[in-house]
């Protein structure tokens, strides 16, 4: 298990190193240089930058230097926002991101797999027929307009009442988490479910179903013991890929539900040409996506026994 | 029981007693969600190629006088030469509230002075909506002229005392369809510079699926931003599923240390996170002026979506190089060049095919998304992406304006998606024959 | 008295009728071999005594008693304390019956903790010992093993073990020796017996493979296309095959004093969405005769008491009848 989770890291620690040397070179290939573009931007922030990034040096300096800089985890200080270092827009606004985030694969995980449960328990009948509609449907509507949607219908559902149930857009407290986060997690759930729905058939006229059955388990216990944990493991292996999904999602969400998010401030930093923060979010999101799917990959090791005393070997 | 039941009838088995066992039949493949697909994807592809030539509307071209309109047919409207400021004539007092004129440019109120009022407070609601609705002008006089985004509907004016609050008169007025000279001139509906007297009304085209906020007809722009959205969800998947084929069928094929390194180099561009290098990349090449940036968007895509294709055909190629018959046509001393055209390509295309469907809906999703971020296309160049962004804005007060563009890809989507289930289900059950 | 009397046992899925006339009977301690070819019915047959078919299947039997009771009338929940507990069932393939996400122990401990009620130390530890006796090598250690981590012998073993820890009345066996090495075969086999002796299980046997019914049957039930077609005790149907799908069965077994000819079964079996109206085998007979075309052979047709087979050649009245109730 050492060895898998030492090897699993390793290969981590390579990709995020990818995704750096790919941002620096993507950040290099614009058109002339950044700091030269026609920007309104105080003296003060140019020779800072000038000095910090050594833009008159040749590039493998530049590189090294970057890459030393992130290794500290100094992401530099933002283009257009003066005195504000990136590091602090990323620590104020990442941890709204990461709850809207956890708060949405928690949705997508519990919902997919309730619904994945029954399409497959009530196969071919109208609760199956009913998640299958609501799943092609999740997955072929863009996010945005769910997100729109979700908004008219809830200020539909407002005046209706007469009262704010629901807020629209904002953040701050519990009830602006619902509906954002729902929103963001519709298309994974959707996922899932439909992962769920094969893999829970798949165990439904497995052979050890029938013969747990035939033991006399039955109701919750069989569900729990042998249904769940067999056909959970496909979901969990789909959820580090997903993740990155629901991240990436979070942009247009934060977006129309005017959270201040990390996502929104890298949609704004990409709007503005922010190039330091544009850089910095995207090496920051690597490594965290990186991270989770590692991370996973371990968790899946903990559910499978065959994967937690062989090494991985045999997936 | 009689006897001759059990006469000696003894035969032996004959095979032709089980020919009538039916073979198992094979499952169609013009089931009617195939169909269906095929028919919407059909429709969607005239409907922007040959949408443009029947419905000769300019995506471009902005309505003033019909800001996020309904859906209109083409109608008369009369012209408008004179709108500016307003006095109602001194000679004649009035009784009640009365209306002057009353057209989509200008809606022209007077009623009597009413002693002790010192503001009147007018009020503008849609008829068909209970309440007094928008407060748009305070006044001393007893007049008003409303100007104010005015549409070809049914409105209730209430005036009221600013002070008190105090309701005073109401009336229902329905504006006629007009169009400004200014505007008709802009349009080129009359022409411009001659003081002549022109004609009283003129004909206006129709928006059957009305316009946006800037005045556009929206049925034009669907037809504009499909074109983009459709060519880039073709144009891409093609792109970057050829260039992932050479690269797995050049790593498959030549194997050792080539295979390894570049199997490496696709692990690591896999681990991309997609959507945020697509934006990265799509910043690094910019958009010069006069661009419209689906080129940049392209290449963008291309660069972070060929791995996929790679790995599944490295994978076949790998798989096919180890079977028997490939062998055999080596041995039997047929060129490289040949086996792979005559025996692995035949193998490997509906695998491309499937590949190719299934990407299709997702650089049209992917276009979307960018567009709607602001990362896509350009403007006065749109997409079905593009129009949504446009229409988030006037999300609560005008829907339709998001729907409509949502719906297009939405449809669009799910037809590819359908087709490319069909397609797979097809390609699984040849394979599913070639190893039976 | 008999343990369980199963009379006239019919199974349709959907337009299928894979079980159309099965009549089974055993007593105390009795191990009965049902023998066929795949598709017959056979594995059908097993999953009604447990009541496990899936919905859509529906069952009819006109006698179906078990231990005294009418299993007929049996609700759910009396069924779900049969299971595991009165009947149990040991699978074809330990490999894809065993839950591969627990413990080997958990899994022969979970019937008794449903249906004993023990707690989950004492459970574990009468799993282990269970294991001891069924002679698997450090069994406490074992125990806490995944099946993965056993070989096809050692799982077949833990199957067992599941299936016997509650001390059922009756043992259904479905094709437990197919899907294992032939060496190991005999292994298991041999501990089946050894089980038999040691507690008087009634078990139900249920094989293709009639050198292992020779090995460890009392008596036999042949199936053919969702019929019982010949029923006695081992010795009866082994000399005296009565009938001729009996008589070609055995024709296609290996067999040492005539090693050179083998037999094949000239056909198929019908298609049991349309079964014939006559006889099921008739199509494939060499005795065949015009009735078998016409006319089930539906009568207690019986060469002795004990021994019966459903065939038109046993009618009383059929020629080669003639001589014997003459004598």
């Amino acid at each position: 298990m050492l060895k898998f989770i030492a090897k699993r890291l390793l290969s981590g620690a390579i990709t995020i190193w990818f995704i750096a040397t790919a941002t620096f070179f993507a950040m290099h290939a614009v058109p002339g240089d950044p700091l030269t573009q026609e920007k309104a931007m105080s003296p003060t922030v140019r020779a800072q930058l000038e000095a910090r990034y050594g833009l008159d040096k040749p590039l493998s300096e530049q590189y090294q230097l970057f890459l030393g800089n992130m290794l500290r985890g100094d992401f530099g200080i933002s283009f257009t926002q003066e005195n504000r270092k990136v590091n602090d827009i990323i620590s104020k606004h990442f941890p709204i991101s990461a709850i809207l985030g956890l708060a949405a694969v928690l949705i997508a995980l519990v919902g997919g797999v309730a619904a994945g449960t029954v399409a497959a328990y009530y196969r071919n009948r109208w609760p199956d027929r009913l998640v299958m509609i609501g799943v092609i449907a999740a997955i072929s509507v863009p996010g945005f307009v769910i997100a729109g949607l979700a908004q008219l219908i809830i200020v539909a559902m407002n005046n209706a009442a007469g009262k704010t149930l629901l807020p629209v857009a904002g953040w701050g407290s519990v009830n602006h988490i619902w509906v954002p986060a729902l929103v963001l997690g519709l298309g994974t759930m959707a996922y899932l479910s439909r992962i769920m729905r094969a893999s829970m058939l798949e165990v439904l006229s497995a052979d050890f179903n029938t013969a747990a059955k035939a033991k006399g388990v039955h109701g919750l216990r069989l569900f729990w013991h042998h249904q769940l944990r067999n056909a959970v493991l496909p979901v969990v292996t789909e959820l580090g890929p997903t993740i990155a999904g629901v991240t990436t999602g979070g942009f247009v969400v934060e977006l129309i539900f005017a959270i201040p998010g990390l996502g929104r401030y890298f949609v704004q930093a990409v709007q503005q040409l922010d190039y330091t923060v544009i850089m910095g979010t995207t090496v920051f999101y690597g490594a965290f996506l990186v991270l989770v799917v590692v991370l996973v990959d371990i968790s899946y090791g903990l559910i499978d026994p065959r994967i937690r005393l062989h090494g991985g070997g045999g997936r | 029981m009689a006897m001759s039941v059990f006469r000696f009838a003894r035969r032996t088995w004959a095979s032709e007693d089980l020919e009538h066992i039916a073979p198992v039949p094979l499952p169609k493949m013009a089931t009617p969600a195939v169909v269906l697909s095929s028919l919407v994807v059909i429709a969607l592809l005239l409907f922007v190629s040959i949408g443009p030539l029947v419905w000769r509307q300019d995506p471009s071209q902005q309505w003033l006088s019909q800001i996020s309109a309904g859906p209109s047919a083409p109608h008369s409207v009369r012209l408008i030469r004179d709108n500016g400021p307003w006095q109602p004539p001194v000679s004649e007092p009035v009784q009640s509230l009365v209306v002057h004129d009353a057209n989509t440019e200008f809606v022209r109120l007077q009623w009597p002075q009413i002693e002790g009022v010192k503001r009147y407070r007018v009020y503008r609601a849609s008829a068909h909506k209970a309440g007094l609705g928008l407060a748009i002008a305070e006044t001393d006089k007893s007049y008003y002229q409303d100007q104010l985004q005015l549409s070809y509907q049914i409105y209730r004016y209430t005036i009221a005392d600013a002070d008190s609050g105090l309701l005073l008169l109401a009336r229902e007025v329905r504006p006629e369809a007009a169009i400004s000279l200014f505007e008709a001139q802009l349009q080129g509906l009359v022409p411009v510079g001659k003081s002549r007297r022109h004609a009283k009304w003129l004909e206006i085209p129709g928006h059957p699926l009305g316009t946006d906020a800037l005045g556009r007809d929206i049925l034009a722009r669907l037809m504009a931003g499909g074109r983009t959205s459709l060519f880039v969800g073709v144009v891409a998947p093609l792109l970057y599923i050829s260039f992932g084929c050479i690269f797995g069928a050049i790593a498959g094929l030549a194997g050792g240390w080539v295979d390894q390194a570049a199997m490496r180099f696709v692990d690591f561009v896999v681990a991309l996170p997609f959507l945020l290098f697509m934006i990265l990349f799509r910043v690094a090449f910019g958009i010069g002026p006069g661009e419209n940036g689906i080129m940049p968007l392209i290449v963008a895509m291309l660069m972070l979506s060929w791995p996929g294709s790679a790995r599944l055909i490295r994978g076949q190629v790998l798989a096919l190089r180890g079977q028997a018959f490939v062998e055999a046509a080596k041995l039997a001393g047929v060129s490289t060049s040949r086996v792979i055209l005559r025996h692995m390509l035949p193998n490997v295309l509906p695998m491309i095919l499937v590949a190719f469907s299934f990407a299709i809906p997702q650089a049209i999703f992917t276009e979307a998304f960018l567009s709607f971020i602001g990362m896509g296309v350009s403007p006065p160049t749109t997409s079905w992406g593009a129009l949504c962004n446009d229409g988030i804005k006037t999300l609560l007060s005008h829907p339709r304006q998001l729907l409509l563009p949502a719906l297009f890809i939405s449809v669009s989507v799910l037809a590819f998606n359908l087709l490319g289930d069909a397609l797979r289900d097809a390609t699984d059950r040849r394979a599913g024959v070639a190893k039976a | 008295m008999k343990l369980l009397e199963l009379d006239n046992l019919q199974v349709s899925i959907g337009p299928v009728q894979a079980v159309r006339d099965v009549s089974l009977s055993l007593v105390q301690g009795e191990c009965r071999a049902l023998v066929g070819e795949s598709g017959c019915g056979k594995s059908v047959t097993a999953m009604s005594l447990l009541n496990l078919m899936p919905p859509a299947a529906q069952t009819n039997a006109a006698r179906w008693n078990f231990a005294g009771r009418d299993m007929r009338q049996l609700s759910e929940r009396e069924w779900r304390r049969i299971r595991g507990n009165e009947i149990a069932m040991i699978f074809q393939n330990p490999m894809t019956a065993l839950d591969p996400t627990q413990t080997i122990g958990s899994q022969i401990a979970e019937p008794l903790r449903i249906h004993k009620g023990l707690s989950k130390r004492e459970a574990r530890m009468r799993a282990i010992a269970l294991l001891e006796r069924l002679a698997i090598a450090n069994p406490a250690q074992r125990a806490a093993q995944y099946p993965f981590e056993f070989s096809g012998g050692m799982l077949q073993r833990a199957m067992i073990a599941m299936a016997v820890v509650c001390e059922p009345q009756l043992l259904i066996a479905d094709e437990p020796t197919t899907a294992l090495d032939v060496t190991v075969q005999a292994e298991v086999l041999s501990i089946l017996r050894e089980l038999r002796e040691s507690s008087g299980t009634a078990m139900l046997f249920i094989t293709h493979d009639l050198g292992v019914v020779a090995e460890i049957a009392d008596s036999v039930s042949v199936m053919y296309a969702g019929q019982t077609v010949e029923t006695g005790p081992l010795q009866g149907v082994f000399s005296r095959e009565a009938h001729p799908y009996t008589q070609a069965l055995k024709r296609a077994v290996p067999n040492m004093e005539n090693p050179h000819r083998l037999e094949a079964i000239a056909g198929t079996p019908p298609d049991l969405r349309h079964p014939p109206k006559g006889c099921s085998f008739a199509a494939r007979c060499c005795e065949r005769m015009a009735i078998c075309d016409q006319l089930p052979p539906n009568f207690p047709c019986e060469s002795t008491a004990a021994h019966q087979a459903r065939c038109w050649l046993w009618h009383p009245e059929h020629p080669a009848r003639w001589r014997e109730n003459e004598q």
